[in-house]
């Protein structure tokens, strides 16, 4: 029983990212973690009618380019961490970086992260190698995802 | 073609388990609240999945035990710009509120009465008479001696038909003291998905909806119409966004019948909280309001005489604040902004209603519990 518990547990661990708590430091982390390097932030959530369309496009984006580095943050709760990464993964986003809002009042991790976004989902910020980001919301089209990885992502 | 529309493809079966899940345990702070002819405050809120009723006579300082108003129970969407509704005429109590279905962005418009003046309820009904697992929620309502009428976004016309812009806006009216509704009609094609609904009566007593509306292919702008007449758009801040904005509007009218609306844009020319008085044919600018670097938004509006009151949240990175701004002069000239509330923790949206002795606010916070503060005239 307990070796089929562990195994359980390997391949669990073997086929998902493990989604990681997004708090008020979490952006300088993300950005830490890819210095000098373009990178794309979603922020998603189950809630929003439109991410579904996002996550389509980015997953997309994922497997004609691999190269791309795209961060996921899901505005949910850490409670459902493993089905925000069961629905990512449905659209191909298995192998992304996956984070979760963690804090009971979302309007502080909004705040981190951008004070002029008003919390529209999906809100996505194309960063590049110097970190300037540039942040748009709604669901961004496959053309436009590309025609930024032919700009940045060598 | 990456423009597809996204609520127009039928999410992934996980979507609605974790739709589910995360209805049953939303935090439970979108509360409603009226006071009666008496000038006793009654204050509705969801506990687990029951509805639960409560009054007050000392002005929210304390409750009564609370009575539970559906015996069966249900998950009840009360986060965000979702909540129940209570509205009180005379001995009679309305509640109205959206009950969350497991498939992902589904609900049902529901309603319960008390004619009893709050002792006992009637089993709740569905009015929707579309019954399909699919959008029908935001419950708006508003009732007089006249009648009642519930107001909701509904896709039922765009399930299925992926050329459909977003929802619509349907109506169901009660003349018969909530017994009956009469079948739904609808008020409007293209609604945007996701935010709350505005009501008012007008001079007449005919109801104005006011809500956020899909002009063109994605322009999420605002309309308002009366109930069974062509709408009006009455913002052109021009956002266009295929987004969720969870973000809506609030409408009050004079004893001149001018509107007074609030609404958010996130329209790059002027984003922000908006207020705007609109007499007759003439739109009047339109004023932005707040702090937009403290998240100002989910405004309300009230007006009595000449004077007008706008209520809204912010956050300045550590507390959530009520903000006010009054005009004794039907909209025209501003007071600065000042600072009604503040919590360290989480909080709901502001509310305004009226009591016998003035406008109050009402507010819910995860801290410091339930507020209500008389701020006006």
């Amino acid at each position: 029983m307990k070796f089929v518990l562990l195994l359980l547990a390997v391949l669990s661990d073997a086929t998902h990212a493990e989604t990681r708590f997004f708090t008020p430091s979490s952006l300088q982390t993300i950005l830490a973690d890819r210095t000098g390097k373009p990178f794309i932030l979603s922020l998603w959530s189950n809630a929003c009618a439109h991410c579904p369309a996002e996550l389509k496009n980015l997953g997309e984006l994922a497997r004609k380019h691999p190269g791309v580095d795209i961060v996921l943050v899901a505005t949910d709760t850490p409670d459902e961490a493993q089905l925000l990464e069961k629905l990512a993964r449905s659209y191909g986003l298995g192998k992304t970086e996956q984070w979760v809002f963690a804090d009971p009042q979302p309007e502080k991790l909004r705040f981190e992260i951008d004070r002029r976004w008003y919390g529209e989902l999906p809100r996505t910020y194309f960063f590049n190698a110097r970190h300037r980001r540039e942040g748009h919301s709604g669901v961004i089209p496959l053309e436009r995802l590309e025609s930024w990885v032919g700009e940045h992502v060598k | 073609m990456a423009h597809d529309h996204a609520a127009h493809q039928a999410p992934k079966r996980d979507y609605a388990k974790v739709w589910q899940e995360n209805q049953e345990k939303a935090p439970r702070l979108a509360v409603a609240a009226s006071f009666d002819p008496a000038g006793r405050l009654w204050r509705v809120q969801t506990v687990g999945k029951h509805l639960q009723l409560s009054h007050s006579d000392d002005g929210g300082a304390h409750f009564s035990a609370p009575l539970t108003v559906n015996r069966e129970p249900e998950l009840i969407s009360s986060d965000g710009e979702a909540r129940p509704q209570i509205a009180i005429v005379g001995k009679r109590i309305y509640l109205s509120w959206t009950q969350a279905l497991p498939q992902p962005f589904a609900g049902h418009i529901r309603f319960a009465v008390s004619l009893d003046g709050g002792l006992s309820f009637s089993d709740p009904i569905t009015v929707n008479d579309d019954t399909r697992p699919i959008t029908h929620r935001f419950n708006a309502m508003l009732a007089d001696q006249q009648g009642l009428t519930l107001s909701w976004v509904d896709k039922r016309d765009g399930t299925d038909r992926a050329e459909y812009r977003g929802a619509a806006i349907y109506t169901a009216r009660s003349t018969d003291g909530g017994r009956s509704f009469e079948a739904n009609r609808k008020l409007a094609d293209h609604s945007c998905e996701c935010c709350r609904i505005g009501m008012a009566s007008d001079r007449d007593g005919t109801p104005v909806v006011f809500w956020r509306h899909i002009f063109g292919r994605n322009v999420r702008d605002f309309a308002l119409a009366r109930l069974g007449e062509p709408l009006h758009r009455v913002s052109e801040d021009d956002w266009k966004i295929d987004a969720c904005p969870h973000h809506g509007g609030a409408i009050a009218i004079d004893a001149e019948g001018a509107r007074h609306i609030v609404w958010f844009t996130g329209a790059e020319k002027s984003p922000g909280p908006h207020y705007r008085r609109i007499d007759g044919k003439q739109m009047n600018d339109s004023m932005p309001f707040g702090n937009l670097d403290a998240q100002a938004g989910h405004p309300a509006v009230a007006v009595s005489g000449n004077e007008v009151t706008l209520v809204w949240r912010e956050f300045d990175g550590n507390a959530n604040r009520i903000m006010r701004m009054h005009s004794t002069n039907r909209g025209t000239d501003w007071s600065t902004p000042g600072i009604l509330a503040s919590t360290r923790g989480a909080a709901d949206y502001p509310q305004l209603i009226r009591g016998q002795d003035g406008l109050w606010l009402i507010w819910n916070t995860a801290e410091d519990g339930f507020k209500a503060l008389r701020v006006g005239t």
